[in-house]
């Protein structure tokens, strides 16, 4: 094999017949060509002509250039070319492919895949034993083949393989190496492949010297630009959240285009994270309204596809509307007086907060329901907030001077008529601090500020379960926070104001923290009950898809999540039960995300983008066959065979040089040439916006394209005859390129075969619509029940769809040229949807109008202008009334409500006249 | 003519008739397009129309008393036509292989225009009243439609017959007999002097139009061509056809100088025409020039 750069030859005698191209540059320059051979009457006057240069005897410099060319091609093709070819270096010994198959190797599993299947494909051609050594820790047992096997046997075990959501543990893996060394088969002969996943973690550089005792080394690695990406898990803002990303280089212009997706699926938000350069990881707010950040499910990088990439979100990261009743007379003149205020303070940051009256706050979906000292609730009041208590509602009460006066029913523990005054002019007592908390307690783990001091309080009424009830008590034993379960729902009870009147707790952090649990609490998530175990209920697979719980995996405790590692035994997911359940996370496990470095000098680093081996001897001489046929054509015509023919010549040498080109492209494979733009674009633009022309959406099914495009013909042709309307031929549009602004009327037939819309076409549509368009959406199965309407449904997710309602009998399409009593097409009776009245958008002209009567195949007309399609159930008078629809349709699009307000018109003359 | 046997005789009538029409019919339309643009130029009265009444004289015919006119009157009054006595105009066109060529395939070939203009002069002579008839076939001239389906046949005749020299025959004319000679007139000027000047010597007037290809005028051929004689005159290799154009040009011209003093000479009109000027030019120059040649023969 002889090698020039990239180019390598398989049977480089061949080039030997270089040598005599030279020579053949001589001949081709000195035979001339034939003479063109004309036949000419003037013959004779010809003949008198003295001859007076004989030149142009040698060939043109271009056909000989043409010709060499030629001949180049098949002496280089015959010598066999090969680009990029990679056995110049030919292996020998047993080849050991060791994979990391962990989640980071997932962004570019497919280039790993395809280059173990190169290797293997080599390594069987040469016949030499594989072993395959996988490094993440995993129930693929392949990591334990110390012994050799074939290449046929190596790619099963490698095709079997898929990147694990936990991170590789290259040490564990180094042992099975020092296995391998072991075996005599091996010795130090073998060609060692890594295919990393391009991260240090640390071990790289111990992990290659273990290899090297096996033998050469290579490493493969991706390019800097292809490493995997970490998603953080976000941090609440009062707004919305804060989304986290680390990446492995400091380059310039990384970008992360992030989705954030709830339970199902959805998308709830697209943004796009800009990499600072400089720095491994970037920052960016995500404002969501609360209602659909409570929807979260998982944010992920969306071209990343890993395990690293995506991040569970649980209830730690919603926001819990919380409502606060207030009375009427709200309008404090001294806010730093008031209750409500401290309250908002401390939990604005986490929740939203809702102030107002009762049945105001029910209205709406409130987590948990704050009742300051509001005095005595009324009756009504206290039985709504018990109906809602029981269906698991959350209420937090708050003593004051009005509830120590009245208490009433609604408190988890009997209460004491009055207050106890700590500390005050009439008492001996020092202001009270807090005891710790109970270890049952919510607040568990809260730590106590020692300045915080209760002065005041009101007593409950010692019962035998009241040690139960208490959450927080003070030093001296007596409760300051009681709870009580009322049916699903839990009634607490704070035994002091929310306001510093009466202790300085609501001035305190831990005020701040205690809400917060209750907030917590409010979904049923019980912070005592960390030590549950909670199975896994969906767990994340190596490519970052939630799916149903991979095998192998096992509960967690629910206070162990900080602590456990990622792996096997507990892959990153959701554990707990579908009404509680918490996201564990890969990407904080991770420690180090640095590229993997410099590592000993005898290892060979390499990329999975490689060019991969072409032989271009099949592309060259493809050519040169190309090269032939352009000569004898130009042959040909330089001995004048197509001189009478000359545009047809220029024709066929254009459409072989076309086909070279083409022919070429797909040999070589290099990049077509780009198509030439239709030179009628300009037209195309302008044969819309010139003359008035009706529009039909062109849904790909041929058939169907064909029926609209000779309904809407057929129509232009009645509204011209009988109407002032001049219509041109309509046009097929395409929503996703063409401009629609021109059109007062799009006719959009529905097809199951038509391209799915997205949400940019929807966007497109739906300014059309608002910009004054009409829509005809025609689901053309007459009766309306068929999987059409379902398509209606399912474009109507992207579409900005007013609200319908059945036309009414005097609607204006009705009479807007024609009096009309139904609107029937090709079938009648099907019922057709409006806009609803009062609508003001568009002037009250509606931008859709939705039926099913296959109106284009009653309007359908063929080139005499006779109808195509018969009518259901018959008779030309359907199909009279079809043409006074399609007329109306189009004086409704052209004029708008114009006939409407001429049903006023008696009216106003009858004013006007007296 | 040989005698050939029936059947074959009717199946080249068959073929030959299929033909005619359209080329009649085009001679046709190209003459009409002229005859109306000849239109105010026409003189009242020529051909079999009414001129004049006049009174009846003694010795005049009585078969010629116009009775009608006579009867609304005392008087007797002749009918009187004005019968100028009709010209003979023998038309020859040449169908010699040199005029089967054309250089562009959307250009007629020399010779298709060359009968289109025969054929169409035909028929705008027979609307005039002239007599025709084709020369070399020793015809009687002959007038009205029949005249032209005559020619037509003659014309069709000849191009089926190949080796039909491209010089006009010799025919005994009658004085004052009116020839009309299209043709490419390629060969060499003496051959073209004698065969024109019998015509002349005999007193015919006569008209001669070349009818050429654009590339014979430009020879518009480039590089090392062989050029081949249509009629086996030979051939010619040219190694550089551009470099020749000029001295082409010139001995062309230097052809048609010496066929126009041919034609001087014995009084005749030469005109030119190409294939890629419409035949309506020609065909008018060709009439005009007759006419006027008739208007001054007559004055």
């Amino acid at each position: 094999m002889f090698s020039l750069g990239a180019l390598s030859f398989a049977a480089p005698v061949a080039l030997l017949a270089l040598a005599a191209v030279p020579v053949l540059w001589w001949l081709l320059r000195v035979i001339p060509p034939a003479p063109k051979r004309v036949r000419f009457p003037a013959i004779r006057l010809i003949m008198r002509l003295v001859n007076p240069e004989e030149s142009s005897a040698k060939t043109p410099l271009w056909l000989t250039l043409l010709r060499i060319a030629l001949i180049l091609m098949v002496i280089i093709g015959a010598a066999h070319p090969i680009l990029n070819a990679q056995n110049s270096v030919i292996a020998s010994g047993p080849l050991v492919l060791v994979v990391d198959d962990d989640w980071a190797a997932a962004r570019n599993w497919q280039a790993r895949q395809r280059s173990m299947g190169q290797l293997l494909d080599r390594a069987q051609r040469d016949g030499r034993p594989v072993a395959v050594v996988t490094t993440s820790p995993g129930e693929a047992r392949s990591r334990a083949a110390d012994s050799l096997m074939t290449a046929d046997a190596a790619r099963e075990v490698v095709q079997a393989l898929e990147p694990k959501p936990w991170p590789a543990d290259r040490l564990a893996a180094a042992a099975l190496i020092d296995a391998l060394a072991a075996n005599p088969a091996i010795g130090k002969s073998a060609q060692v492949m890594w295919l990393s996943n391009g991260l240090d973690a640390g071990s790289a550089n111990e992990f290659s010297k273990h290899l090297a005792t096996l033998g050469s080394v290579t490493v493969l690695s991706e390019d800097a630009g292809n490493l995997p990406a970490l998603m953080m898990p976000p941090t609440s803002e009062r707004n919305g959240l804060t989304l986290h990303a680390r990446r492995p280089t400091t380059g310039t212009g990384d970008e992360l285009k992030i989705q954030v997706r709830d339970d199902r699926g959805g998308v709830l938000a697209r943004k796009t994270m800009n990499f600072e350069s400089g720095k491994t990881s970037g920052d960016l707010a995500l404002e969501l309204p609360v209602e659909l950040r409570n929807r979260i499910a998982t944010i992920e990088a969306e071209d990343q596809k890993t395990a690293g990439s995506m991040v569970l979100v649980d209830e730690r990261w919603r926001r819990r509307p919380v409502g606060i009743i207030a009375g009427v007379d709200r309008k404090s003149d001294q806010p730093l007086l008031d209750d409500i205020y401290y309250l908002e303070r401390a939990l604005d940051p986490f929740t939203e907060v809702r102030t107002g009256v009762l049945a105001d706050l029910l209205k709406r979906e409130v987590a948990m329901l704050i009742v300051p000292d509001t005095g005595r609730l009324g009756d009504a009041d206290r039985t709504q907030i018990e109906t809602w208590l029981s269906k698991g509602g959350f209420v937090l009460r708050f003593a004051g001077p009005r509830l120590a006066q009245s208490a009433d029913a609604l408190l988890p523990v009997r209460l004491r008529q009055g207050d106890r005054d700590l500390g005050g002019a009439l008492s001996w007592a020092k202001p009270a601090s807090l005891a710790p908390f109970d270890e049952t307690s919510p607040f568990h783990g809260l730590t106590i500020a020692g300045d915080i001091r209760i002065r005041r309080q009101v007593l409950a009424q010692p019962t035998v379960d009241l040690g139960e009830k208490t959450w927080a008590r003070l030093a001296d034993g007596t409760p300051l926070v009681t709870a009580e379960k009322r049916g699903d729902g839990w009634l607490v009870f704070v035994h002091t104001t929310a306001s510093p009147d009466w202790s300085n707790l609501p001035l305190s952090g831990l005020f701040v923290g205690m809400l917060q649990n209750l907030v917590q609490l409010s979904r049923g998530i019980a912070g005592n009950a960390d030590d549950r175990l909670l199975t896994p209920l969906q767990t994340v697979d190596g490519f970052g898809r939630l799916g149903t719980v991979r095998a192998g995996a096992r509960a967690m405790r629910g206070n162990a999540f900080e602590e456990t590692p990622v792996g096997p035994d507990h892959p990153p997911g959701f554990y707990g039960d579908e009404s509680a359940r918490r996201a564990f996370n890969l990407a904080p496990k991770i420690g180090s995300l640095e590229p993997i470095a410099a590592l000993q000098s005898d290892v060979v680093r390499g990329s999975y983008e490689e060019a991969t081996e072409r032989d271009v001897r099949g592309g060259l001489l493809m050519t040169a066959l190309i090269l032939a046929l352009i000569d004898i054509v130009a042959s040909l015509f330089l001995r004048g065979f197509f001189n009478f023919t000359r545009n047809v010549t220029a024709g066929i040498a254009l459409l072989l040089i076309g086909f070279a080109a083409h022919d070429a492209a797909a040999q070589i494979n290099v990049a077509p040439p780009a198509l030439p733009r239709a030179a009628d674009e300009d037209t195309r633009a302008f044969a819309p916006s010139l003359t008035v022309r009706l529009a039909y959406y062109k849904t790909g099914d041929s058939s169907i394209d064909a029926r609209s495009r000779a309904g809407l013909s057929g129509l232009s042709f009645i509204a011209n005859t009988r109407t002032a309307a001049e219509l041109g031929e309509p046009i097929g549009i395409d929503p996703a390129t063409d401009d629609l602004s021109f059109f007062p009327l799009i006719y959009w037939p529905l097809s199951d075969s038509a391209p799915a819309l997205n949400a940019q076409i929807g966007e497109r549509i739906n300014r059309y619509m608002k910009s004054g368009g009409t829509i005809l959406f025609d689901t053309r199965d007459g009766d309306g029940a068929s999987q059409a309407s379902a398509r209606l449904q399912d474009m109507g997710r992207f579409l900005d769809l007013p609200p319908l309602m059945a036309i009414p009998s005097d609607h204006i399409l009705t009479k807007s040229y024609y009096l009309l009593r139904d609107l029937p097409g090709r079938f009648t009776g099907g019922r057709v949807w409006v806009e609803r009245d009062g609508l003001k958008a568009n002037d009250g002209v509606s931008s859709i109008i939705v039926g099913p009567n296959d109106w284009a195949s009653a309007w359908a007309m063929d080139e005499s202008k006779k109808p195509i399609y018969p009518t259901v159930p018959g008779g030309e008078k359907q199909r009279e009334q079809a043409y006074r629809f399609g007329v109306n349709l189009i004086m409704y699009a052209l004029t708008g409500n114009y006939k409407g307000d001429q049903v006023h018109l008696p009216s106003i003359m009858e004013r006007l006249g007296q | 003519m040989a005698v050939a046997p029936n059947h074959e005789l009717h199946e080249r009538a068959a073929a030959l008739s299929a033909n005619l029409p359209p080329l009649m019919v085009a001679a046709d339309r190209v003459a009409s397009t002229v005859a109306q643009g000849m239109h105010g130029r026409r003189r009242v009265g020529q051909g079999e129309s009414f001129w004049q009444y006049r009174h009846y004289e003694w010795g005049d015919p009585i078969k010629s008393i116009d009775w009608r006119r006579s009867g609304k009157s005392d008087l007797v009054y002749l009918r009187e036509n004005e019968w100028e006595a009709a010209q003979s105009v023998w038309l020859w066109c040449d169908s010699s292989p040199s005029m089967d060529y054309t250089s562009l395939r959307k250009l007629p070939s020399k010779k298709d225009r060359a009968q289109l203009l025969t054929l169409a002069l035909g028929s705008l002579l027979i609307r005039g009243g002239e007599h025709i008839a084709a020369l070399g076939r020793h015809m009687r001239p002959t007038m009205g439609r029949t005249a032209l389906f005559l020619m037509a046949q003659a014309l069709a005749e000849t191009h089926s017959q190949t080796g039909i020299a491209s010089l006009p025959p010799f025919e005994p004319l009658p004085r004052y007999g009116r020839v009309v000679l299209i043709s490419d007139f390629l060969e060499p000027l003496d051959d073209l002097r004698r065969a024109i000047g019998l015509l002349a010597d005999r007193g015919v007037d006569g008209y001669v139009l070349q009818v050429l290809d654009p590339s014979e005028t430009d020879l518009p051929f480039t590089g090392r061509t062989r050029f081949e004689g249509m009629e086996k005159e030979g051939n010619a290799l040219i190694g550089r056809v551009e470099g020749v154009r000029e001295d082409y040009r010139a001995t062309l011209s230097e052809h048609q100088q010496g066929l126009k003093d041919i034609a001087r000479v014995s009084g005749w009109n030469y005109g030119l025409h190409i294939t890629d000027r419409p035949a309506e030019e020609a065909l008018l120059r060709l009439f005009v020039s007759l006419g006027i040649a008739r208007e001054h023969n007559n004055v």
